[in-house]
């Protein structure tokens, strides 16, 4: 089973902030996405199982030959760099272009991508990839099982409400990988040294930014800007409560109402309550 | 596109009709249903396609695709504004399935050239939507905040990146956009001037040949077992329960709204609760349509994860533990004695809708 991974390199979000001072973005850490270590990980394991070769690739600038190298200390086969110095203002229609072009010519069974970046979360690169290859898409797999000797693999994908769409496909296929799909690959000592020393192929925009692979860009350049606050409305603070009680709650930016009120009732009342209201909220309906 | 009953259908380009309805200002968007009726998703794009339409001097088309009842559903968008609705109704069109909903969609964009096609980022959505942009090459663009017309009429669009942390303003370079957008943030309302919803049923080839996938089976969950983060409706436990012998309680109430239990730091260390049902900082983010907080004060690190529930009840002792800043409705009273009142009266006054 030849699997191919695309993995990106992205700033770690649960500590990148926006700074209003400068007006960019502060903190930034990057890391490789945490949804390609489960994507790799899957991938080492359907190696594990079936035997084959793990590809991992990347569109990124010259930074992100870092990601490259985490996929081979985790026991990646093949890492490609395609070199790219636009790619973080490059619109995701565009990055599944090149990477689909490029994939085109390397051996495949299966392409995993995750179902969305940590970064730019627009779900969409797998899905073109896939379009752009002519090639069967599951998305937000939570489970392959493959069947080599009839090329062809049953998945679950992810519904709403903890359901799951069992999905038989033949191979080669795109994946589009959930969360869910496998935990992380620790990888032994001995892997870890073989990757450190392992080669990442470099390859230059020249090589794959052919009139075919770089179609006119559907974005403009992007401006990064602060989240735009929540609306908060305040409500009228209550004169009962103490100026200390007032002061606390101006400074905390008020109240955030959403219609909220605050039921002080015996117990069968509250339950009275709370059943109407989410009766209300069309959490559940009455039984007639 | 042929066999249309409306004037207002969309004209091919250069066609004498191009005065009235020019091309590549009118707002689609895809309508989810069920039984015959339109999903709440539906009428919030309804509202939020209206806005926007208004603001590209175009109308707003409505896609409503399946195997049965769709003609009455038409009638439910004219009072958010909808101008018209495509009906693809077809025996094969009875369940949803990427290729197929994707090829028809991807028919009815190339003839009718639309500005916009919406879709909500439904599970059904973040699937339907993509695919439909690929097949165009049209331009992609997942949970935008706003679409605005500048007045060089550029559009930009702006979108949370980063984890939310930032916002990314781009201007659009060509037509169609194809998005979706999180219709939780959004509210129904009806528009100024409601419309009678013109019905199209155009010629769409839905041709029966395999699909590339198949669909082997659908695997359901059990609500009161599957995983918090997955889970509709949560009950979250704390502090507040005092001693295991008040979960049964708690099982029982779950049990009757199709609820999973999590809980705080608390409740896993006093092993009340399985590790993996921990929500919090070190263990799952829930997004449910129901969370029901009980005896769980709100200390930061829970509290951030559960941003994403859309209903928060709570019940807790002390009015002014920081959960109740977060909460659509405050129950200041005793869990042990609420939630067994509740579960009492539940069973005799009403069923889980889910």
């Amino acid at each position: 089973m030849k699997v191919v991974v695309c993995v990106k390199h992205v700033p770690d979000s649960t500590i990148v902030k926006f700074d209003i001072v400068s007006k960019c973005l502060e903190n930034v850490h990057y890391i490789m996405d945490p949804i390609d270590e489960i994507s790799v990980s899957e991938a080492l394991k359907i190696r594990e199982k079936n035997g084959g070769d793990v590809t991992t690739l990347t569109l990124g600038p010259p930074r992100a030959n870092e990601v490259l190298r985490t996929c081979l200390k985790m026991g990646a086969d093949r890492a490609i760099h395609l070199v790219d110095e636009g790619s973080d203002a490059r619109d995701p229609t565009s990055t599944a272009s090149i990477l689909g072009a490029y994939i085109a010519r390397l051996p495949y069974d299966i392409i995993l991508c995750g179902s969305e970046s940590m970064d730019q979360a627009n779900g969409y690169v797998g899905v073109g990839i896939a379009e752009l290859l002519g090639l069967p898409l599951v998305t937000s797999v939570t489970r392959i099982d493959i069947f080599a000797d009839t090329s062809s693999a049953v998945v679950h994908r992810r519904l709403r409400a903890g359901d799951r769409e069992i999905v038989e496909t033949p191979l080669p296929a795109v994946f589009t990988v959930d969360t869910v799909l496998t935990k992380p690959v620790y990888p032994r000592l001995r892997t870890i040294l073989a990757g450190q020393k392992k080669e990442i192929e470099t390859v230059g925009a020249a090589s794959f930014a052919t009139a075919e692979a770089e179609p006119d860009s559907t974005f403009g350049q992007p401006t990064i800007s602060q989240p735009k606050p929540r609306l908060k409305k305040t409500a009228t603070i209550s004169s009962s409560l103490s100026p200390h009680e007032r002061m606390k709650l101006i400074a905390s930016g008020g109240v955030q109402d959403k219609g909220s009120s605050v039921v002080k009732k015996p117990p069968a009342q509250a339950a009275a309550e709370i059943i109407q209201f989410l009766i209300n909220n069309g959490i559940i309906s009455r039984s007639t | 596109m042929a066999d249309t009953n409306s004037e207002h259908a969309p004209a091919p380009e250069g066609s004498p009709a191009d005065q009235e309805a020019p091309s590549h200002t009118s707002v689609w968007f895809y309508a989810e249903h069920r039984d015959g009726k339109l999903e709440e998703s539906a009428l919030k794009l309804a509202c939020e396609a209206r806005v926007l339409a208004d603001k590209f001097g175009g109308e707003v088309f409505a896609i409503l695709v399946g195997a049965a009842d769709l003609q009455v559903l038409p009638a439910e968008l004219g009072p958010y504004g909808t101008d018209n609705a495509f009906i693809i109704q077809d025996a094969h069109l009875d369940a949803y399935k990427g290729e197929t909903y994707s090829d028809v969609l991807a028919q009815l964009a190339a003839a009718g050239e639309p500005a916009t096609v919406l879709f909500a980022s439904t599970a059904v959505g973040t699937d339907l939507a993509p695919r439909l942009a690929a097949r165009l090459r049209a331009a992609y663009a997942a949970r935008y905040t706003d679409i605005d017309v500048a007045n060089d009429g550029t559009i930009t669009v702006r979108r949370p990146v980063h984890g939310g942390n930032a916002h990314s303003t781009a201007p659009l370079l060509k037509k169609p956009l194809v998005a979706t957008i999180d219709t939780q943030t959004l509210s129904v309302q009806k528009a100024k001037a409601p419309a009678a919803t013109c019905t199209i049923e155009p010629r769409i080839a839905i041709s029966p040949r395999a699909t590339k996938t198949r669909t082997v089976d659908f695997l359901r969950a059990d609500p009161c077992a599957v995983c918090v983060s997955e889970a509709e409706v949560v009950i979250g436990i704390g502090k507040g329960m005092g001693h295991i012998d008040n979960l049964g309680a708690v099982e029982e109430l779950a049990r009757l709204l199709g609820a999973s239990i999590g809980g705080s730091r608390r409740a896993t260390d006093e092993r009340w609760i399985a590790d993996e049902r921990r929500i919090g900082l070190t263990g799952k983010t829930i997004s449910p349509r129901l969370y029901l907080i009980c005896g769980i004060s709100g200390a930061f690190h829970h509290t951030l994860s559960i941003k994403g529930s859309q209903l928060k009840v709570v019940i807790n002792t002390d009015e002014k533990a920081p959960i109740s800043k977060m909460a659509d409705l405050m129950i200041v009273g005793d869990m042990q004695k609420i939630v067994p009142e509740l579960t009492k009266q539940l069973r005799d006054v009403a069923k889980s809708t889910s």
